[in-house]
């Protein structure tokens, strides 16, 4: 054995690798559980990517085909049903996943220098995750799935001098239909590996900046342990954890998720009463709606997605211990959950009565929320600094800024050495 | 603080299914239990094959498949008789049924999962049939539905009778719910094993991380 790593070794950095990002790299030992979504979001997407091959060996992208091979995956294939149960309830397990850490990344400051990159490699692979499902919700060939992909299509309308062109050119023909259906399959089985690429950026980000903690500061050396075994066993402990409660809807409740419309066959010549996407996607479509404008709820919509990327500079507070420490900062944090699930509401619910206005209101203060955090964080610091600091948090501050100091120290030291050297 | 946290998304969790779940129509939704039982799903069969396949197909049930709810092969060839298709198809021809109806009457198979809480639709739209004016019959949860009340339940002359339509309704109802879903058995039993399995991991795992913790400090 010692031979064969040996032997490696000398052609390829198999031993210093595992070391480096293993058995050697530091972890802050004070990782609560919320820390181990980002581990699970990684195993979902495996689960995804192994259901959907297997799926995609019996599945027929054709429109007179696509909804009967669905049910043939699920009552002629052997464990058709599980497979295409892991992959429908996968789909939903994946979001819950991600939200829960995006807003762990949110509540906790995660965001904050260093790891501006990790945040926004994070927003790219949302955005890749947002556009693989939608396609992936139009292979079923269901009504909601017809008629979802032809309300989104229909978005790109909106567009100024050419929408229409674009239109017809994403949907490969004046209205969705078989040209939609399999360009959204080749799609749907691209863009997963294009996810996988993403995920590798993430993750070299992450082990380039480390891992933030509840603390909010960089912690001390001795504070880190190496990820192998302590943070191996508990990822798989929560791993473990994760699987009973996503198998227990992958074989009791399978079709929570799945609308009832969609086992109703895609007819291009009904329009099913309400359309209603996934509920991933109900906030943005409910900011979508509110705004009375076409081109202007389009433009939110995106807006709403991709506005996460600013939090580096729109949170100028430099408290450490994310909302911990932050009265104001951690109301806002529960008001904004609070809103995006009155969106939600204002998403599934139809159009009217006191729906219109509730779901103005909630978008206005989605976006608020955003635009008043420059001013509120550095009122906020300005406001705690003045009180005076719990001991802890002065502590945690001045112990980054000793090792701070330390390093510059350091680095001086060394640039004079080579001076000398010289 | 970290309870508040995750008492949140619970909250959210249960948000969501329940929008998911909330259904609105005109009339509220008989709350009535489907049991899916041998002799229950046998003569949901036959109320099916000699009532609603008339005009209804089960393009996805084909005969053979009727072995899995306790149908002798025998049983199936009687049934069949020299009928030659594979899948239960309608009697009437799409042609006809487009004559009378002026549309092709929906397949059944998924039936109980393509509406919301469909075998209360399914049951619930079966008795709400009334009586709008003379010999013009209507339904009080799809108003103007062109399917006539096939099992007469608007027309029972006493109690006794009625329940023995709602009886019938109950049987077809159940079958259909069997044919929207025919793994749902072996998914909750297979289920049991695995989310058993699953639990005992977490529970090693569990004191597998205590031990290698336990050795900081």
């Amino acid at each position: 054995m010692k031979k064969v790593l040996r032997w490696i070794d000398q052609r390829f950095p198999l031993t210093s690798f595992i070391k480096h990002e293993l058995t050697e790299y530091p972890t802050p030992r004070n990782l609560s559980y919320w820390w181990n979504f980002g581990s699970l979001a990684g195993i979902v997407l495996m689960i995804q990517i192994v259901s959907g091959i297997f799926l995609a060996m019996h599945y027929k992208a054709d429109a007179t085909l696509a909804f009967d091979s669905v049910e043939h995956i699920m009552r002629n294939v052997n464990y058709g049903w599980l497979i295409r149960y892991l992959h429908s309830t996968g789909a939903t397990a994946f979001f819950v996943v991600i939200y829960i850490h995006m807003l762990r990344t949110l509540y906790y400051g995660s965001y904050r220098s260093p790891r501006e990159i990790m945040w926004w490699t994070g927003q790219g692979l949302l955005v890749l995750l947002m556009a693989t499902a939608f396609m992936g919700y139009l292979l079923p060939w269901g009504q909601m799935s017809y008629w979802g992909a032809q309300v989104i299509t229909s978005l790109f309308g909106a567009m100024p001098f050419f929408g229409d062109e674009l239109v017809t050119w994403l949907r490969g023909d004046f209205i969705v239909g078989d040209a939609t259906l399999t360009r959204f399959f080749a799609l749907h089985y691209l863009l997963p590996f294009i996810i996988v690429a993403a995920v590798f950026i993430h993750l070299v980000a992450l082990h380039s900046v480390k891992s933030s903690n509840p603390s909010g500061i960089n912690l001390a050396d001795k504070d880190n342990i190496p990820f192998h075994p302590y943070f191996t066993v508990k990822d798989l402990f929560g791993l473990c954890i994760f699987l009973v409660i996503f198998s227990y809807f992958v074989f009791y409740k399978p079709n929570l998720f799945i609308m009832a419309e969609n086992y109703v066959p895609a007819n291009p010549m009904q329009t099913p009463a309400h359309i209603v996407p996934e509920w991933y996607f109900l906030p943005f479509y409910a900011i979508l709606r509110s705004v009375p404008d076409l081109l202007g709820g389009v433009i939110a919509m995106g807006l709403s997605v991709m506005i996460f990327a600013a939090m580096p500079f729109l949170d100028r507070s430099k408290i450490p211990g994310g909302s911990r420490y932050r009265p104001f900062h951690r109301f806002m944090f529960y008001a904004f959950v609070i809103d995006i699930m009155v969106l939600a509401y204002v998403g599934a619910a139809a159009p009217e009565g006191f729906v219109i206005p509730l779901g103005q209101i909630a978008t206005f203060f989605y976006f608020a929320s955003f635009a008043i955090l420059p001013f509120a964080s550095k009122i906020e610091e300005k406001w705690l600094i003045k009180r005076g600091l719990p001991a802890e948090v002065e502590a945690m501050m001045q112990s980054e800024e000793a090792q701070k100091a330390d390093r510059r120290q350091r680095k001086q030291d060394r640039r004079k050495t080579k001076r000398k050297d010289q | 603080m970290k309870k508040t946290f995750g008492a949140f998304f619970v909250g959210l969790l249960l948000l969501v299914s329940h929008i998911s779940l909330a259904g609105s129509s005109v009339q509220p939704l008989a709350k009535i239990e489907i049991f899916q039982d041998e002799e229950t799903l046998k003569r949901g069969v036959m109320v099916y094959y000699n009532s609603c396949r008339l005009c209804h197909s089960m393009k996805y049930i084909r005969y053979q498949d009727l072995v899995e709810i306790g149908f002798s092969t025998a049983e199936i060839k009687k049934l069949r008789g020299r009928l030659t298709e594979k899948r239960l198809t309608s009697i009437n021809s799409a042609v006809i049924l487009t004559q009378i109806y002026g549309l092709v009457p929906p397949d059944l198979s998924l039936m109980a999962k393509a509406r919301s809480q469909g075998p209360q639709y399914i049951y619930t739209l079966l008795t709400s049939y009334y009586e709008k004016s003379a010999n013009i019959y209507d339904n009080k949860l799809f108003p103007g539905i062109r399917m006539p009340d096939i099992f007469s339940h608007s027309l029972a002359l006493n109690p006794q009778e009625k329940t023995k339509t709602e009886n019938k309704i109950l049987d077809v109802t159940a079958f259909l719910v069997w044919a929207s879903d025919p793994k749902a058995q072996e998914r909750k039993s297979l289920g049991k094993y695995v989310i058993a399995y699953l639990v005992g991991l977490s529970i090693m795992f569990y004191f597998v991380m205590k031990r290698v913790w336990g050795r900081l400090e």
